[in-house]
């Protein structure tokens, strides 16, 4: 009886061998990745989006103009640093006193990727076609805002007009969005340009495949760098490999064993494990308005200023930066971040104040009711916020508010939904910030006379210093009026400050010259890779 | 004559059949994006421009127009299936690409991580079944019975994530994500098919077990005919009917899993397509990926109800609603141990 039991499990035996020597010769015939030797010319970057299109002057997704900003030059740069602006294909540029009124003097020799050269005409189209495009292009279309013609002077001198004073289209001018594309593809529709875009940026577009990867070669030949970049000629590395990779394990799981050399969108929760000496982490706060409350000032509880001004009072932007914010950049201290232009650092009016906010709704007769939250007449001091991301840094001001009496309503909403509501005015508060390079942020977020406002506000004092900044070539002055509208907002809390978002990249200790420019995106021209 | 209207009469109301299930589904889900709450086309521009988004009610009218989202529902529905019926699937709101260009680029992507997958699936389950069968011991088999079930119960997502960061952080064999480097589809397919593998090996492992207790099985063990004789030659055909059933609704679970593994892994293709649509509300592409699915599932559904008549010639005779579920030649008797 013993034998054919015996004579079973050999078999079992030497079939189970079989089934695990087959999986194991499975794993086994796939490559190893290797190590390469000193330095580099490929670079590996992980990132988060898949850009969808390509076409610089068009998008507005982070990633994409990360990617875009290799492939086009703009007529000038932006010293990140000081706000300065300074020459890149153009070698000189004049603002009329007006601010309606700008000029070019392109600089000589600059091509495109296809060989064209850059011409006062080639400005042209471009501005013609972006003005053509309209709301396509959402972000050009607001530095163009007043857009009247493009006028070619000479053989190498260009001159912008617009209808109103346009103090933002200088800086403007430097952002990824007004890059220069080559005058076929401005000729081309919306939908072609997103895939072939051809500028005259250091970098060419060789292949992009949708949610997979997009592959830029090194342009030879290239000479027309900023003065900000370190390095002249043509790029140090041949090629960038931008591989999507939306999952953020993987991404930081891939630079701890060098599959890849840089991610882009580094998590909060990670920078910790990455601050060691083996890798390198960038960091800079998004220009523009911060993640902030954004009033509705028609609605009843939301019009009444002390309610707002307690608000302020009432959340700990210290202890909201600390929960969910990158650990590399400072607590939000001003209506504008501190990477914009003109900020106006008022962390003294901001500062976090339990007593003095009770205080402020006590005496205007918002009174502590039964369960905690505060009422008038009946009515409870309750709130709602509208928003589409950052629910982490909205249930941390939940919680600061209820202890002052304040209730807040998260509402959580698709991105369509919200600017449904932004569309009908259907909300007490927005939360949301709006990266521009420009302190101009601040008129199209809260002017009702900008096209893009969110904010419903009607004060004729900010109204008047919105338009008078927008309208101010002289820098010292303009940031005086800035200042001014700065304070306004905070005293009047026309926006409740939470948090500065931060652009927060990660890459192996090997790599070297990352750069961000003045909009917190991405310049890969003087990056050197060791490995 | 005879046998061309034979074959007719048999394959004109399967014709139908698929018909009906396009039709059907391309309805449903009409009804189901027409009546979500929120209007599509500011939720797909707002997915592509973030905050700058343009709200101006005279754009927004253009783009309906041009996007085949104006008219009421009525005309809308009428409007899209006349499109469809030309073969134009619309143009992507969020990408500004036609749908079929997208749908053409993705699909080889999954089809190729799918088919890996279904045919690791089935090495499984064959596998274990094949091992469960000729376990010498009675809890041995029963251990071998109990291991793939735990390919249904850990989610792909975490299944996915552990595969990398063994197989690609700790051992380096394999590429993380993407689908540039050689390999690449390797830990996807096998993400995928463990479910997969788990579902066919429960229905293909229960076949060969009740077939073993069959008198046939009994007389040839009895005639001493080797295990794995009587496994190709007794069992195997007659545990392929409803194993062949829950392929043809694997192709389903498939397109379904490959969402999961292709974000995970990083891979373009239909998942991760019907992923982003979902979430930026693209209407257009929701619909175009609904419906190719659809016509995949009932295309494959068609080739298994065809199947039965090869794989049991009886089925032929008494037409294929006899074969559904029946189990041939099966016994209530016990085998003897």
């Amino acid at each position: 009886m013993n034998t054919p039991v015996r004579h079973a499990s050999t078999r079992w035996i030497a079939a189970f061998g079989a089934a695990a020597l087959g999986a194991g010769l499975l794993a086994g015939c796939t490559p190893a990745t290797t190590d390469g030797g000193e330095t580099s010319d490929e670079l590996y970057i992980a990132v988060q989006d898949d850009p969808v299109c390509l076409d610089p002057q068009q998008v507005t997704l982070t990633t994409a103009l990360n990617i875009s900003r290799q492939l086009v030059d703009s007529l000038v740069d932006q010293d990140p640093e000081t706000g300065e602006i300074v020459p890149w294909l153009a070698d000189a540029f004049v603002a009329s006193d007006t601010l309606k009124e700008f000029t070019f003097t392109l600089r000589d020799g600059v091509t495109f990727s296809d060989g064209s050269e850059l011409t006062p005409e080639t400005v042209k189209a471009n501005f013609d076609a972006l003005a053509a495009l309209g709301s396509t292009a959402p972000l050009a279309s607001q530095y163009l805002a007043g857009y009247q013609a493009t006028e070619v002077v000479d053989e190498s001198t260009v001159k912008v007009t617009f209808a109103e004073p346009n103090a933002q289209f200088l800086q403007g001018a430097s952002t990824i969005t007004l890059g220069m594309l080559s005058d076929e593809t401005a000729a081309l529709t919306a939908e072609e340009r997103c895939l072939a875009p051809v500028g005259s940026g250091a970098f060419v577009l060789d292949e992009y495949t949708a949610n997979d990867a997009v592959v830029l070669s090194a342009r030879e030949g290239y000479g027309w760098g900023s003065s900000l970049r370190a390095s002249s000629g043509d790029a140090a590395i041949k090629s960038i490999t931008f591989a999507i990779t939306p999952e953020p394990g993987v991404r930081t799981g891939g630079l701890q064993t060098g599959e890849f050399d840089m991610i882009f969108d580094l998590p909060a929760i990670d920078e910790q494990r990455f601050s060691t000496g083996d890798y390198e982490i960038y960091a800079r706060a998004n220009p523009g308005i911060p993640t902030s409350l954004v009033p509705n000032t028609e609605r009843p509880i939301v019009s009444d200023p002390v309610v707002r001004q307690a608000m302020i009072l009432a959340t700990d932007r210290t202890e909201i930066a600390e929960l969910t914010g990158s650990s590399m950049v400072q607590p939000v201290a001003g209506v504008l971040s501190s990477a914009t232009p003109s900020f106006l650092d008022q962390a003294d009016a901001l500062t976090f104040d339990l007593d003095a906010a009770e205080q402020l709704l006590d005496d205007a007769g918002w009174k502590v009711g039964a369960e905690g939250t505060r009422e008038k007449d009946g009515t409870p001091l309750t709130v709602s916020v509208t928003a589409f991301y950052g629910q982490d840094v909205l249930e941390a001001t939940q919680v600061q508010l209820a202890k002052a009496g304040i209730d807040l309503k998260i509402n959580m909403v698709t991105a369509g939904d919200f600017f449904g509501a932004v569309a009908s005015k259907d909300f007490d508060f927005l939360s949301a910030g709006l990266t521009r390079t420009d302190p101009d942020a601040l008129r199209v977020m809260l002017s009702p006379a900008s096209e893009a406002h969110w904010a419903v506000i009607d004060d004729a004092e900010l109204e008047a210093q919105l338009t008078a900044q927008a309208a101010t070539a002289d820098p010292v002055e303009r940031t005086a009026i800035l200042a001014e509208a700065q304070q306004r907002i905070v005293e009047q809390a026309y926006l409740v400050p939470l948090l500065e978002v931060a652009q927060v990249h990660a890459s192996q200790k090997g790599v070297s010259g990352v750069a961000f420019d003045s909009s917190s995106r991405v310049n890969l021209y003087d990056v050197t890779v060791q490995r | 004559m005879n046998a061309t209207l034979n074959a007719l009469r048999y394959i004109a109301p399967k014709l139908a059949q698929f018909l009906f299930v396009v039709l059907a589904t391309y309805t449903v889900v009409f009804l189901l994006v027409t009546f979500l709450p929120g209007d599509p086309l500011l939720a797909a521009i707002a997915s592509k421009s973030g905050g700058d988004t343009v709200v101006d009610p005279e754009t927004l009218e253009r783009m309906r127009e041009q996007y085949g989202l104006a008219g009421t529902p009525w005309e809308q529905y009428w409007h899209r299936l006349g499109m469809l019926a030309q073969g134009d699937l619309g143009i992507s709101i969020a990408t500004g690409q036609p749908v079929a260009t997208m749908i053409a680029r993705a699909l080889p992507n999954s089809v190729e991580i799918a088919a890996i997958a279904l045919v690791i699936a089935i090495i499984i389950a064959v596998v274990f079944t094949f091992l469960a069968f000729l376990a010498p011991t009675r809890w041995l088999r029963n251990l071998l019975l109990q291991i793939p079930p735990f390919g249904v119960a850990i989610p792909a997502f975490l299944t996915g994530l552990l595969l990398i960061s063994f197989f690609s952080f700790t051992l380096g064999w394999l590429p993380s994500s993407g689908s540039r480097q050689p390999g690449s589809a390797i830990l996807p397919a096998i993400t995928l098919a463990l479910p997969v593998g788990a579902i066919l090996f429960q229905v293909f492992s229960a076949a060969v077990l009740e077939a073993q207790a069959s008198q046939h099985v009994f007389t040839a063990v009895a005639k001493g005919v080797p295990p794995r004789r009587i496994f190709t030659a007794h069992l195997l055909r007659n545990a392929l009917l409803p194993t062949i059933t829950v392929l043809g609704l694997t192709i389903g679970y498939l397109a379904a899993g490959t969402a999961v593994v292709e974000t995970v892994f990083s891979r373009d293709g239909i998942g991760r397509m019907t992923v982003n649509a979902v979430l930026a509300r693209d209407v257009n592409v929701i619909q175009g990926i609904v419906l190719m699915v659809a016509a995949v599932y009932a295309t494959v559904n068609l080739i298994v109800d065809l199947a039965y008549g090869v794989i049991d010639p009886r089925t032929r005779r008494s037409g294929r609603s006899a074969a559904r579920g029946t189990q041939p030649e099966t016994s209530q008797k016990e085998a003897s141990a």
